[in-house]
């Protein structure tokens, strides 16, 4: 297989995605509508709440992070969400594909949808609530949003993972799990507030580090960015991983079989 | 060397609290180039046993090769191999007929001029020009499975497997496609395997067929070798006016069965037995209206299989 063919099985996830997204008006609603809402709403909060401008920061970061998060993990989810709406898992699993080119093609969508709306929020918070979110600098706002892909990739995986593993029904994962994620990774409050198992928790989750790097930007702390992406990698090699034995386990059990019907 | 080979294929599917065996210890060879069908009722174990084949899904037990690779490990190569088509397809809806047919040939690592030449030839192959720009979601079930036929030919495979490829078609779309079947057979030299319950379809397209009853392969060979080894007969009717002694129909040898109405009688004979100049002499002293003989089909072979 020439690198060609090789690259055009990786594109083949982006492909269908892009489609399937420009087709589909709920991924406008996904890209536009609920991530400006969720701004506006928040920072209509600081304002009525009448804090100070760093504090608008820290619960703008979180918001345009959360909103990142949730379209590049839906994303990764979408290589078996679209086929499984569609009962078409089997047209994917029976050509020779392998799950990092599915994984690898989705997330280069994610990238550029999250890249999208990061630059519409961050636009629209600078607008409507003068937040400078280029205050720490064009590198800070690059290892940030690679930190919260690899981060959305690793859930997106565990979203396909759960649907191989348990069947159609584990599609909730794919809202549930950033709704997770925003409770304990400290999205709209410091960590340090939340009960100790929980700050555990947090601490194992590289979101959690990527706010906290943005946020020092503003005069927010500490951060440990390099801890956060060694986390995310190890994440994103073991849900690959698990998601390829997943693939066989599917195989194994005749759920991908199911999963077409 | 044949082109699949499976030996002792088992698979059993496990619910929470129950397990249900689909096939057991199924063994078959197909030769290159043949078309191979299998047939059998519902849920005696076709699809999964195309899905094994298509290496979809792993068997429990057993081992296939497929080309000459071993299949339960070299799953990949086997992959870029082979291709599927199963009867009522899907695919994403929103994606055109174009559309997913370049997304499949990008799955199969299909790139540039290949791959538009490949989706081309396989719109116009099966007449898919008109539709070439619809949504796969507003396609009528004919055209939908002549979508999943086009995808199947894309990255030219080896072996070709069809899944029931005219399940709820009209008779006249089933026939369209049986021919364009039998047209990619001849022009891309492959193998075929095919399953199917409509038995004409067996009988007009297959070179061999294997029989599947609850997930065991119960018969293999020719419709002609089928046909005589389950000793199915010719059948004949004869409609008369006058008299007639049954009797003496019964023991004419190679007479297997009579059935008597008023003015018709109905009898199933083995046609090597010469049986057909001794039948008519028993009506002497009767006028013959009628006379019919039909010969043995697949759908006979089906019934004394299914029972």
């Amino acid at each position: 297989m020439s690198w060609r063919g090789e690259l055009n099985k990786f594109l083949s996830a982006t492909y269908k995605n892009w489609i399937m997204s420009k087709r589909n008006v709920f991924t406008v609603f996904e890209l536009i509508f609920w991530p400006f809402i969720s701004l506006l709403s928040i920072g209509l909060l600081t304002r009525f709440l009448e804090v100070d401008e760093s504090m608008v920061a820290f619960v703008l970061v979180g918001a345009i992070a959360l909103s990142i998060l949730q379209i590049s993990q839906i994303d990764i989810a979408y290589i078996l969400l679209f086929d499984l709406w569609s009962k078409s898992i089997k047209q994917t699993f029976v050509a020779p594909i392998r799950g990092y080119h599915l994984v690898l093609g989705a997330m280069l969508f994610g990238v550029i949808r999250g890249s999208a709306v990061f630059l519409l929020l961050a636009v629209a918070s600078s607008r409507f609530f003068g937040f400078d979110f280029l205050a720490g600098g064009l590198v800070t706002i690059i290892v940030f949003l690679v930190g919260t892909f690899i981060t959305a990739a690793s859930i997106g995986m565990v979203v396909c993972i759960s649907i191989l593993l348990f069947g159609q029904r584990a599609d909730v994962a794919a809202w549930s799990l950033s709704g997770i994620m925003m409770l304990v990774s400290g999205v709209y409050y410091p960590v340090e507030i939340l009960p100790g198992p929980l700050q555990l928790l947090s601490k194992s989750i590289p979101l959690t580090y990527f706010l906290e790097y943005y946020r020092s930007a503003y005069g927010y702390g500490s951060h440990q960015v390099l801890l956060g992406m060694s986390l995310a990698l190890l994440y994103f090699a073991v849900s690959l991983l698990i998601l390829n034995l997943a693939i066989e386990r599917a195989r194994s059990t005749g759920m991908m079989l199911r999963l077409s019907e | 060397m044949p082109a699949l080979r499976a030996t002792k294929i088992c698979k059993s599917f496990r619910g929470l609290f129950t397990k249900k065996e689909v096939l057991h210890e199924v063994s078959l060879s197909i030769e290159e180039g043949e078309i191979f069908g299998i047939l059998g009722p519902n849920g005696a174990g076709k699809t999964t046993l195309m899905a094994i084949f298509s290496t979809l899904i792993r068997p429990d037990e057993g081992t296939l090769e497929v080309l000459g690779l071993d299949a339960l490990r070299k799953t990949h190569a086997v992959r870029e191999r082979i291709n599927i088509s199963s009867g009522n397809p899907n695919f994403p809806w929103s994606l055109t007929v174009r559309e997913n047919l370049n997304h499949s040939a990008m799955l199969y690592g299909l790139y540039g001029r290949d791959l538009a030449r490949s989706v081309d030839e396989a719109i116009a192959a099966f007449e898919l020009e008109p539709h070439a720009d619809s949504k796969f979601e507003t396609l009528s079930t004919g055209t939908k499975q002549k979508v999943s036929l086009a995808k199947s030919i894309l990255n030219r495979p080896k072996i070709l497997f069809l899944d029931e490829p005219t399940s709820g078609l009209d008779p006249e779309m089933a026939m369209k496609t049986r021919a364009l079947i039998q047209k990619i057979y001849e022009e891309q030299e492959i193998t075929v395997v095919l399953t199917t319950h409509y038995m004409p379809e067996a009988e007009e397209l297959c070179d061999r067929i294997a029989f599947l009853r609850e997930g065991s392969l119960i018969a293999l060979g020719t419709p002609g070798e089928l046909k005589r080894a389950l000793k199915i007969g010719h059948k004949m009717f004869v409609e008369y006016e006058g008299d007639l002694d049954p009797m003496k129909l019964c023991i004419i040898p190679g007479v297997m069965d009579v059935r008597e109405f008023p003015g018709r009688v109905e009898l199933v004979f083995d046609h090597s037995e010469m049986a057909v100049s001794r039948i008519i002499r028993a009506f002497e002293g009767a006028d013959i209206l009628d006379i019919g003989i039909d010969q043995p089909d697949l759908e006979d072979v089906f019934l004394e299989l299914a029972r």
